[in-house]
């Protein structure tokens, strides 16, 4: 199969910045909304911090992206995707563009609630800061599950033509933005430890935790491999039933699918990368910490190393993800003519 | 944009009223001012295969019509052969935009750029307006469409709209030396195309797609590639940057 890709490596790290930035915000808004607020400590509001600052860079990045891919911007007409917000109409494309100027817009007021290092539950943005997040819950699912509407309104590409494309778009979204989380607090470790210190240092009131500073951040380590670990099983189990119900069809979606399957052209890719390494390896290691602390209560203490590499292979599997069904839809077609 | 046929009952009444009108194409572009009164125009094409000789002179008119850039085709000729000796075949299959009723590419575009007008069904894209998404160029089907280099916009057969609306035939179709290609408005009962439609075995390319073509062939051979697996040889030639259909 020697085709031409009409959507290259912009649409495909689109679709995967696009997820990166709605599952962190999604995430963010949920821990904060959950306990990020004021009952849990400093290290969970930390957490929610950490979404919403990563939440808008990725959605906007990817934006940007899609705008190099346009024909018209090839063509020199550098401004003319303007157009886009001169309608509004049914198609996938037009809603998204709206939908993602709005989350923009959301996540930029929502990271910005969040700017003053000395922020806290409680402050003067505390209002604004929960309202967002109220919002960023289902803006963050809506955009997430779109880039899987976007692909899949299409009959004509019979690969992406299936309702369960969003959901693994959905839990992929939702892990990926959970691992961007657990990278950026493990890259700045040292500062959120010095300002768990700081905050436990000034209030007393505001802590209901037992736990020392070096046990609070290990506290929503854990918390983030545990969601992880489920998302991941979700994720698993969308692919599963992709994988399954086209197998077990006949024609356009049977065939389209044989690429990813044993034999296929993106087979290799598709198993290694996004199942082995994006989605099984990461799932089982952090299924080894978490099952520590929940059967057998050890505090949980992950090496710093892991706490690297694993949200690493989860990132690469999300984009290599994005990578085979991009390519594997534009290979494959309907059957016959 | 509703593109439903006229009922019945409607399509009789034009026909009675539409007496007066010659068969020949250019009269049943002609009439289209008077009829589009009482009934909606579809205009549509139907290729007889068999009188196709593969010599691509629909492709190279389309090309000159439109100053098409280099390595893109809104009209083409595949060639389909197929067997093992002596019992083969080579058929041509000649390609263009369906304009369909059902038009996917429509749903999709995200700008409007992209539409079916109401008063000819023709499927037309409007540069000034297309960003060049290329979502109408995944949506299509029949990989009619494809982004012109020059404009930066969508582009794709459009039934020579600046000849059709004048009253003449498309360049394919006056072109076409075997008169393979018919051309009219598929509502008007008392068009060539009609008649033949409905006296001849017809088919549409990918009916299972749903976007209802209005592009007919008599006698098309469906033979695809993909058949290989069933151990039968095909090979289709698009003669096109595509080399494959997809
Ligand atoms: S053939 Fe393709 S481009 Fe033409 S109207 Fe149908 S879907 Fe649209
Ligand atoms: S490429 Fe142009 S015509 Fe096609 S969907 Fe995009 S904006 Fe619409």
């Amino acid at each position: 199969m020697s085709m031409e890709l009409n959507w290259g490596l912009p649409v495909i790290a689109y679709l995967f910045l696009a997820g990166v930035g709605a599952g962190a915000l999604t995430v963010s808004a949920s821990i904060l909304l959950r306990g990020g607020g004021g009952h849990f400590g400093g290290s969970h509001f930390d957490m929610a911090r950490y979404g919403a600052l990563i939440a808008p860079l990725p959605v906007m990045i990817g934006s940007g992206l899609l705008i190099l891919e346009l024909g018209s911007f090839h063509a020199g007409h550098w401004f003319k995707f303007l157009n886009l917000y001169t309608v509004i109409n049914l198609s996938p494309m037009s809603i998204g563009t709206w939908l993602l100027t709005a989350f923009i817009g959301l996540s930029l007021v929502y990271a910005y609630t969040f700017l003053a290092t000395d922020g806290a539950p409680g402050d003067r943005w505390d209002a604004l800061r929960r309202s967002c997040a109220w919002l960023g819950v289902p803006m963050g699912i809506s955009v997430a599950v779109y880039t899987g509407v976007l692909l899949g309104a299409m009959p004509s590409r019979p690969f992406w033509n299936s309702p369960v494309l969003a959901l693994i778009f959905l839990f992929s979204a939702l892990s990926t933005g959970v691992a961007a989380i657990m990278l950026t607090r493990t890259l700045f470790r040292k500062f959120q430890i010095r300002r768990l210190e700081a905050v436990s240092a000034s209030s007393s009131t505001r802590r209901t935790s037992d736990l020392d500073v070096e046990g609070q951040y290990h506290q929503s380590g854990y918390i983030l491999a545990a969601s992880d670990t489920l998302l991941i099983g979700l994720e698993l189990t969308a692919i599963f039933l992709f994988l399954i119900f086209a197998y077990l069809t006949v024609g356009d979606v049977r065939y389209a699918v044989s690429v990813i399957l044993f034999g296929g052209s993106l087979a290799g890719t598709f198993w290694f990368w996004v199942i082995f390494l994006g989605l099984v390896l990461p799932a089982l290691v952090e299924l080894y910490y978490v099952t520590q602390r929940l059967l057998l209560h050890q505090s949980f203490a992950v090496p710093l190393g892991i706490e690297i590499v694993v949200p690493t292979i989860v990132l690469a599997g999300g984009f290599m993800l994005r990578y085979v069904v991009v390519v594997a839809g534009q290979i494959t077609g309907p059957v016959g003519i | 944009m509703d593109q439903s046929k006229a009922p019945p009952q409607e399509s009789r009444r034009a026909f009675l009223k539409g007496l007066s009108a010659s068969a020949t194409l250019a009269a049943a572009v002609a009439v289209r001012p008077a009829a589009a009164a009482t009934r909606t125009v579809q205009y549509g094409m139907l290729i007889d295969t068999r009188r196709c000789i593969g010599c691509h002179a629909c492709s190279v008119a389309c090309k000159a019509e439109f100053d098409v850039p280099l390595g893109n085709t809104r009209s083409w000729v595949e060639y389909v052969e197929k067997g093992e000796y002596p019992n083969v075949s080579r058929n041509f299959l000649p390609r263009l935009c369906n304009h369909c009723s059902e038009p996917n590419c429509v749903d999709v575009c995200p700008t409007g750029a992209t539409f079916k007008r109401a008063e000819d069904g023709i499927v037309v894209v409007d540069p000034e307006r297309c960003i060049g998404c290329k979502y109408c160029v995944q949506a299509c089907p029949y990989d009619a469409r494809f982004i012109n280099p020059v404009t930066g916009a969508a582009d794709k057969c459009d039934f020579c709209l600046h000849r059709v609306s004048r009253g003449i035939a498309p360049a394919c179709v006056e072109t076409c030396i075997g008169r393979a290609r018919i051309f009219g408005d598929l509502n008007d009962p008392n068009s060539e195309i009609a008649k033949k439609i409905a006296t001849n075995p017809v088919s549409v390319l990918r009916p299972g797609m749903g976007t209802e073509p209005n592009v007919y062939y008599i006698a098309a051979d469906h033979s695809d590639e993909q058949e290989r697996r069933r151990g039968s040889y095909v090979r289709v030639t698009t003669h096109r940057k595509e080399k494959e259909r997809r």
